[in-house]
């Protein structure tokens, strides 16, 4: 216990004997003669216990007091009065003084007054410990209670998720190791922002950052407490779709899309957050491939509607011929069956052409070249065609340059796309009801480092719309017969040389097909 | 007097087999080979019954059949829909639709059921 005492007194006489007693009763004493010095010494010194005079010169005993108290009120003050002071006893009382000695001073009541002075500031402190105690305890356990109700709610919540996440993968094959193999960065945040797990592809492309910040992966803007995904979701308790880059491990940079998942705690509060970030590129990649695939398939694969349409022409025309041949014979009607014959002919021809074309196109093969002489070749395209063109009344003109010399092609291919377009010319020239004569014009010659083959016929011509659309596939302008596919491997058979294939037409007049091919195959293909 | 049929189609190998299988049955026949042409047929020949393909070049099947129902004389001509591609969307009060390849002999019983 601290026994500083602090004694003002004006007179020494006092002071001297009042200290040696005061000593021997073990107190530490220090005097003043007034108030400005008392002070002084209170400051420096803070004595627990002031005992003072009241009627001083200066600063007298109850200012003393009421500046004492003024900066430390846990200072007990005790007054020594004179005689007959009762006044000023009383109001040193109401200053707070604790007690009052009257001069003579009387050893047995000092030790009274200093007993209680003691006894009170026992008391405080106590009091004040049990105090400073209790608000500690409290605060400890308020503190204890929340962390336990925290911890609950979120073992709770990852109870659920895991048992979600446990559900779900249940089902997949592969259990739960399929989460650590989708292709997605998975990781789980906390309300403090932290990352608390991560799935293994994250570990393995972005490091094992369990512990750091949400934010920390992320560059850009998105690398900010407020802005990451997390971040996002907790403010607004709502899952959020963000375009975010993030940083690898090794430094990459690489765009990702993140979609993130609150998870609540039993109050409804979202208490984790679910971040799935899908690697852009690698998404893009699929998705170019998928389109690749589908425009290949298309293109690869038969729009069955559209080739089953020509298909079932066909068909009934087959029918249709060999009706005429069974009836025929069974009326005995000669020209019935003849004509029976040849519908079943041109069918037959038909037929055969589109399951060329079909079978050409079905299957991409790589082009067997071979060097061979022009008008050669030309000749024999033209001789496959010449008399089913002549059958139908039909003159036909072949112009060959003789000097056209050899040039490198793959023959087989090439004659299947001459012979469409020469078909073509044929169908348009029945086709054309107006004409009495009809001619179609077969030209190959030499331009420079070039060959060219010209077809020329005068049947119905195309109008602009046709002309557009000519070499596309599928399309055909006719209708029933048509399957939408000659041009189409026509043209492509050329592109194929690295050759060009172009057409001018006046409908109702003529129509001209001119295609250019180098003479040497083209280096690179 | 035998009943009329009007045959429309752009392939003349359809058009001869529908004209011999329908003459074959005691009709007599009459053709176009675009749905232009079909629209004069009609009216000069006035049909009993109309078979009609649904694409053909320059005017479209359905088209011929829209022009047909306009026309006050003829739009309550039979018609019978034989085509290769879905034509019941287009052409709605079709008497029957007939999918190519077909069956000669189920025509023939549904055009007796429609004009005897």
């Amino acid at each position: 216990m601290d026994k500083k005492l602090l004694l003002v007194d004006d007179e020494e006489g006092i002071r001297k004997v009042l200290s040696i007693s005061l000593s021997d009763s073990g107190y530490e004493v220090f005097t003043a003669e007034n108030g400005e010095q008392a002070l002084k010494i209170f400051r420096e010194h803070s004595p627990p216990i002031v005992l003072t005079d009241i009627k001083m010169p200066g600063m007298d005993g109850i200012e003393l007091l009421q500046k004492i108290k003024a900066e430390n009120p846990d200072t007990e003050v005790i007054m020594i009065t004179g005689h007959g002071d009762m006044d000023l006893a009383i109001k040193s009382l109401k200053y707070r003084a604790i007690d009052f000695v009257s001069k003579p001073i009387n050893d047995d009541v000092l030790e009274i007054a200093l007993n209680r002075a003691h006894e009170k500031i026992l008391m405080r402190n106590k009091l004040r410990e049990y105090t400073e105690n209790l608000e500690e305890l409290v605060r400890e356990k308020s503190a204890q209670l929340i962390a336990m109700e925290r911890q609950v709610a979120v073992g709770q919540t990852v109870e659920g998720l895991s048992a979600a996440m446990k559900n779900i993968a249940g089902d997949l094959e592969g259990g739960l190791n399929y989460f650590n193999e989708m292709p997605c960065f998975v990781s789980i945040h906390n309300r403090d922002l932290k990352v608390v797990a991560v799935n293994q592809l994250y570990r393995d492309r972005l490091g094992d950052k369990t512990g750091d910040n949400s934010w920390e992966v992320y560059s850009g803007e998105n690398a900010d407490d407020a802005l990451c995904p997390s971040a996002k979701t907790f403010k607004t308790q709502k899952g959020q779709r963000t375009k975010a880059t993030v940083k690898y491990a090794n430094g990459r940079q690489t765009p990702v899309i993140v979609h993130t998942a609150p998870i609540r705690n039993q109050t409804g509060e979202v208490e984790l957050v679910v971040e799935i970030a899908a690697d852009i590129a690698e998404v893009n990649r699929l998705r170019t491939q998928v389109r690749e695939l589908q425009d290949h398939l298309s293109s690869l694969g038969l729009k069955i509607g559209s080739i089953s349409h020509g298909i079932k022409s066909l068909l009934t025309g087959l029918d249709g011929g060999l009706y005429l041949v069974d009836s025929g014979f069974a009326k005995q009607d000669q020209a019935r069956v003849r004509e029976g014959w040849e519908a079943v002919k041109i069918t037959v021809s038909r037929i055969r052409k589109m399951v060329q074309n079909v079978l050409f196109f079905a299957k991409e093969r790589e082009l067997k070249w071979e060097r061979i002489s022009a008008v050669d070749f030309a000749g024999d395209v033209a001789a496959s065609l010449e008399t089913k063109i002549n059958d139908q009344d039909i003159e036909f003109v072949c112009n060959f340059d003789p000097s056209m010399g050899d040039f490198e092609v793959d023959a087989g291919v090439m004659r299947i796309a001459l012979i469409n377009i020469l078909e073509n010319a044929l169908d348009a020239c029945l086709e054309d009801g107006v004409k009495k004569a009809h001619k179609i014009i077969f030209g190959a010659g030499r331009d420079q480092d070039r060959i060219f083959f010209e077809i020329t016929d005068n049947g119905i011509g195309m109008d602009r719309e046709t002309r557009e659309n000519l070499f596309t596939l599928f399309f055909s302008s006719k209708g029933n017969k048509g399957t939408g596919l000659g041009l189409f491997i026509t043209k492509k058979i050329i592109e194929q040389h690295g050759g060009k294939i172009s057409v001018v037409s006046r409908p109702g007049v003529e129509s001209r097909f001119r295609i250019v091919l180098p003479n040497r195959f083209p280096a690179v293909m | 007097m035998p009943k009329k049929i009007l045959i429309i189609d752009d392939d003349p190998v359809i058009v001869k087999y529908l004209k011999a299988v329908f003459s074959d049955n005691g009709y007599a026949t009459c053709s176009a080979g675009s749905s232009m042409e079909g629209l004069e047929v009609v009216k000069e020949e006035k049909p009993d019954l109309i078979c009609l393909d649904l694409q053909m070049p320059g005017e479209w099947g359905p088209r011929f059949y829209r022009r047909l129902r306009k026309d006050k004389e003829l739009k309550d001509t039979p018609v019978i829909v034989v085509s290769g591609i879905d034509g019941d969307h287009a052409i709605k009060d079709a008497v029957a639709f007939v999918k190519k390849p077909f069956d000669s002999e189920k025509l023939v019983g549904i055009v007796k059921n429609t004009i005897g």
